[in-house]
């Protein structure tokens, strides 16, 4: 699904250069769910940001469902965003004048579809998160988990091959957290591939594979075993 | 067309969502395409052709005659009765018209009413009615050249008749009955172009039309500027005499003509040197209208002038404008950003600016026009001379709403090219 080889990617000013991303090598496959971990600066948002098309890197090669990225021009990239890829933010990224209708049809209007088509995706998928019966709330009118839930309606509205999520929890309570992460672990059960930043080590314990970070280095690889199992597999690479 | 519907819908949006900001950005841009606006209707009106039919096959004739002792000076364009009269006998132009201006007190003959409509007379002959094209709504010109006939304007017979076919009916013109052998249609002729000396050249058309020498019969003021080297004791005494106050205006419709017509003039100008009479520094001259209009300095250069000035000051609108634009593309960067990282292409990003911007130009171009037309008000209350001088008609109307939609796109372009390059990944979190 995903695959990076030798990724750099180096931020420059006048007077310095940082090396956010440093021979990052990566592979996830389809279903897996992915937690990346690491510091502050540690280069994890750059990996999904450089993952999720939102920013270039200056070497390497980069493979997602099995389309090279390199020498992709904005329309490419653009349609492989819309096609392939679902974001969860941190903060939601919701327009907040927007009715949760009109917050998930957003990517669905640049694909293409047609009314009837984007109105079936977008009640399949607030149906999914649980707000089906809210479509023509505003942001405002939820609390922050139910909020969280329509940016993943979002991401998932357009039956996207990925889920990228950074830091989906950070902004929520516990308990909010922890229905948002049940949403996910739901969401992985039933196929989809989820590459998700987080702080927080039971989150990443919980799920199939975890990923430290370090200086835009990958510096621990471990695997766990199913979510109820007890079985761990340390991998430093 | 699905997709421009959308991006309709978010600028609605985003112009009500942002309603203060987006007042204070088309106001800038509509005073500035406003006072563009209304500078243009002053000097459109005065640089219009006013005949383009045939505006270059009428030429002013200009004789260089003087009978004073200086011979520097400008072109003077009045001549003598004399000068005149032989003008008018020329057989090589198509129409010949001599012409000055009077102004009587005029009444229906048996009228009820005793009120007098004052009225700016044009003693002339018969040729000025195909050489400006005049149009007849009915009648036609008079045939003689002492006729006690005249033609009378709209605007006169509107006043005097209320309108209609009035041919045939009788005015008193200070205290004498005049026959109305024609009535012309509403007719516009802007600027005034066989009298625009002396401050007429934004006039209306007029009132009256009245053979020359009846004019002169009837001793009827000579209205404007006038010059004479002899003593002259009345209107009628100009005859034979040295007093300049008759213009002339022939139709040539070809350059054979044009030639002949100079050899004319200056043949004349000759035989009156031998006869004693001196000539001024400059040649006889035959200026067509638009050579005529610029000799006589129709568009004041004050105005263009001030033309460059209101250029200057829309430019500054559109930076303005640009400068608020590129604060609010700045805020609403994450709703940018996050619209590309779902999906959205630069040029998605760019059509939904387009279509914005289209959006301000038409309130821009509404406020816009209802600022120039304030405007022209308020110029035409400083400077009444201005009052014939513009309008907004419909060519105006285009031209104000395509500046508007134009300065509109230009002040978006800058900060939307911004806009779309906004790097996605500082963007969102």
């Amino acid at each position: 699904m995903l695959n990076m080889k030798d990724i750099s990617r180096i931020y420059r000013s006048d007077t310095i250069q940082t090396h956010a991303l440093r021979d990052f090598n990566l592979q996830v496959n389809t279903g897996e769910f992915v937690a990346v971990t690491g510091p502050s600066g540690s280069g994890k948002s750059t990996f999904l940001n450089v993952a999720g098309l939102l920013d270039s890197f200056d070497k390497g090669s980069y493979e997602l469902d099995g389309i090279n990225i390199q020498g992709l021009n904005d329309d490419e990239l653009s349609r492989l965003r819309n096609e392939k890829i679902g974001f969860i933010f941190q903060n939601y990224n919701l327009i907040p004048d927007f009715n949760l209708f009109d917050n998930v049809d957003m990517p669905l209007r640049y694909r293409g579809f047609n009314a009837t088509e984007r109105k079936r995706r977008i009640s399949n998928a607030l149906e999914q998160v649980g707000l089906a019966s809210r479509a023509n709330y505003l942001p405002s009118q939820l609390s922050g988990g139910q909020q969280q839930r329509v940016a993943i309606a979002r991401a998932l509205a357009g039956e996207p091959k990925i889920l990228l999520a950074d830091e989906p929890t950070g902004n929520l309570d516990s308990l909010m957290a922890r229905q948002v992460m049940e949403l996910l672990h739901t969401l992985n059960t039933e196929g989809s591939t989820i590459i998700m930043v987080t702080h927080d080590p039971d989150q990443a314990r919980a799920v199939g594979r975890n990923i430290q970070v370090i200086d835009g280095q990958i510096t621990d690889h471990s695997v766990y075993a199913p979510i109820n199992g007890n079985a761990t597999i340390n991998v430093n690479v | 067309m699905e997709m421009f519907n959308y991006y309709l819908k978010l600028s609605m949006r985003n112009l009500v969502r942002n309603r203060l900001f987006f007042i204070l950005m088309i106001s800038t841009l509509a005073v500035g395409v406003g006072v563009f606006l209304a500078n243009i209707a002053i000097i459109k009106s005065m640089s219009t052709d006013p005949i383009p039919q045939k505006s270059e096959r009428i030429f002013n004739v200009t004789l260089n005659i003087w009978t004073g002792n200086d011979a520097s000076g400008d072109l003077i364009e009045i001549m003598r009765y004399d000068d005149a009269m032989h003008i008018l006998k020329n057989d090589i132009a198509t129409h010949t018209m001599v012409h000055y201006q009077s102004q009587v007190y005029a009444r229906e003959l048996g009228s009820k009413s005793l009120t007098r409509q004052k009225a700016v007379v044009r003693a002339t002959t018969p040729g000025f009615f195909p050489l400006t094209d005049a149009p007849f709504a009915f009648g036609s010109s008079w045939q003689q050249d002492h006729a006690k006939q005249i033609v009378i304007g709209d605007t006169l017979n509107q006043k005097i008749f209320g309108g209609g076919n009035n041919v045939g009916k009788t005015l008193e013109i200070d205290g004498k009955p005049f026959e109305i052998v024609g009535i012309l249609k509403p007719w516009k002729l802007k600027p005034l172009f066989y009298h625009v000396a002396y401050g007429q050249k934004f006039n209306p058309t007029d009132d009256i039309f009245a053979p020359i020498e009846t004019a002169l019969d009837n001793e009827w003021a000579i209205n404007v500027r006038n010059s004479a080297t002899d003593r002259i004791n009345s209107v009628s005494d100009n005859r034979g005499k040295n007093g300049y106050f008759i213009q002339a205006f022939v139709q040539l419709d070809t350059l054979a003509q044009k030639k002949e017509m100079q050899q004319y003039i200056n043949n004349y100008s000759q035989q009156r040197l031998q006869q004693g009479e001196n000539l001024r520094d400059y040649d006889n001259r035959l200026l067509d209208v638009n050579q005529w209009l610029v000799h006589k300095e129709v568009v004041d250069e004050r105005m263009l002038a001030f033309g460059i000035a209101t250029s200057l000051f829309l430019a500054v609108c559109i930076f303005n404008a640009s400068s608020l634009l590129l604060a609010r593309f700045h805020s609403s960067r994450f709703e940018t950003g996050l619209r590309r990282a779902v999906g959205a292409r630069m040029k998605d990003v760019f059509y939904q600016g387009l279509v914005e911007s289209l959006l301000i130009g038409i309130c821009c171009a509404i406020f816009a026009l209802l600022f120039g037309w304030m405007f022209l008000q308020i110029s035409i209350n400083l400077f009444p001379a201005l009052e014939h001088t513009s309008d907004i008609d419909g060519a105006l109307i285009l031209i104000g709403v395509i500046i508007a939609l134009t300065t509109s796109f230009i002040s978006m372009l800058y900060p939307l090219i911004r806009s779309c390059r906004t790097s996605l990944s500082t963007t969102l979190k």
